[in-house]
């Protein structure tokens, strides 16, 4: 599948990301990196051993790679759970925001899969 | 360039590669995961690293703990730190910027302009080191050359000042000991009488004239300037015009505005002037006797007491100072019998120890 396509897919912007990144080659790159590294499960991991000081940096390191490839939804939903975090404890019942969080990670990853071909 | 290594700080291998590979061509890179290993790496590498990219949110130490060693430890000086954050707040921008941070970027970056802003300030960093240490060694050779000057400027003063002495057939000791004492008194009177606002500079200035105080019995007639006995009337009046006529030599190489020319003059002048008025060439009085001129009196005084010369004997420290101090051998203000009071017990020690009286004539 194109890469554009698959931006479109993802609710991502593709034309930001190729006028900064310049090649389709290095962007593939990064995202398939990306589709190794389960940040999602290092959120969850932290959320669930009430560590929250690491939740809120693993929200925040998600919001950040996603600002740098330009996947849009998926970093708004990190990036509220972020704001949700920020201060070393959830403000209110964060369930909302994991499942946001959740549903966008899993239907990126769904757009990403078909990179390979 | 000798500094040609890039450190990247970043929890996330991503953000850490989209740096490296915009730069793996020109710089050889140096990454961390967290502050402690970036601590580690700037430790390591100090010397080779040309500018580092920080994240601020990190586990173990984040990036504010990072900045903070590099100002204990005074690197934030000579390695330039340009911050890449998330987000912007406030609060953290201005933190960064504090603790030394030469420039903050945003995510998502453009890369071609971190690069122009990376080589900017890698630049920058660059020529400020070069323009310090170009400015640090232009002031060690001019703090050498003007240390210099003022040895040979004092060995001058010295030459000139001894002619003086070797007439009177003294050795040129009772100089190094007018200077010594000079000294002494005027360190107490700085901190004693701030009022005076002397300078350590125009402490140095007012020994190394303190020297030239006698400069004038150059042009006292031998059988005046040596006689062994008391001197008549006329031949005093004579002897008085040393303080004159030690001015009118100076006035042949005046140089206007020149602070050492003004103490040498008063000091020549009015060494002989008495806080009543009853001194000589001028009769001032009280506090229009310059004060470099009172110290040099009074420590002439003393130091004329305590040796021997060709027309009386040395007096005892003691006695020398109960002279002093009952008015017989000159009036002073209260300012610098105080002064001479607190510096009597290193005089006293100098009089009767190490200190040279080779003068002493038989």
């Amino acid at each position: 599948m194109e890469l554009k396509q698959i931006y479109e897919q993802m609710q991502g912007d593709y034309y930001s990301v190729l006028e900064r990144l310049s090649t389709e080659e290095r962007i593939k790159k990064y995202l398939l990196k990306f589709m190794d590294k389960n940040m999602d499960r290092l959120i969850l991991d932290a959320l669930e051993e009430k560590d929250y000081e690491r939740a809120f940096r693993e929200a925040h390191n998600l919001k950040g790679v996603c600002a740098n490839l330009n996947m849009d939804k998926l970093e708004q939903s990190a990036s509220a759970l972020t704001e949700e975090l920020r201060g070393g404890a959830p403000k209110g019942d964060i369930t909302a925001y994991v499942q946001a969080l959740q549903s966008d990670y899993d239907m990126t990853l769904s757009a990403l899969k078909n990179l390979d071909e | 360039m000798d500094k040609n290594t890039l450190l990247i700080v970043d929890d996330v291998d991503i953000n850490r590669d989209l740096l490296s590979d915009i730069f793996d061509e020109q710089y050889v890179i140096y990454e961390a995961g967290d502050g402690e290993e970036a601590i580690a790496q700037i430790e390591a590498h100090k010397d080779e690293i040309a500018l580092i990219f920080l994240d601020l949110q990190m586990p173990k130490k984040n990036g504010l703990d990072v900045l903070q060693y590099m100002n204990k430890t005074g690197l934030i000086n000579q390695i330039p730190v340009i911050m890449i954050t998330g987000e912007s707040t406030v609060d953290s921008d201005v933190k960064a910027y504090e603790l030394g941070a030469s420039d903050i970027i945003y995510k998502p970056f453009a890369p071609a302009v971190v690069i122009r802003r990376t080589l900017n300030i890698i630049e920058l960093f660059e020529n400020r080191i070069y323009l310090e240490k170009k400015l640090e060694e232009r002031t060690s050779q001019l703090r050498d050359s003007q240390e210099k000057l003022e040895k040979n400027n004092e060995f001058l003063v010295n030459a000139l000042s001894s002619v003086v002495e070797f007439r009177s057939l003294e050795s040129g000791e009772h100089i190094k000991r007018v200077k010594t004492f000079t000294g002494i008194l005027l360190h107490h009177l700085k901190t004693m009488y701030p009022e005076y606002g002397l300078t350590d500079e125009q402490l140095k200035l007012i020994i190394n004239a303190s020297a030239l105080h006698d400069i004038g019995k150059i042009t006292i007639p031998d059988e005046i300037l040596l006689k062994p006995g008391k001197l008549t009337k006329d031949e005093f009046e004579i002897m008085k015009t040393h303080t004159t006529m030690g001015c009118e030599i100076l006035e042949r190489f005046k140089q206007e505005e020149n602070e050492f020319y003004q103490f040498c003059y008063d000091i020549c002048r009015h060494h002989h002037e008495r806080y009543d008025g009853n001194g000589y060439p001028d009769k001032l009085q009280g506090e229009d006797i310059p004060i470099w001129a009172q110290v040099v009196a009074i420590v002439d005084v003393y130091d004329a007491l305590v040796s021997k010369r060709v027309y009386k004997t040395a007096y005892a420290v003691e006695e020398a100072e109960r002279m002093i101090l009952a008015g017989e051998c000159g009036v002073f203000s209260p300012k610098v019998i105080d002064c001479f009071e607190a510096s009597k017990l290193e005089l006293f020690t100098l009089t009767e120890g190490k200190f040279s009286f080779l003068d002493e004539v038989e």
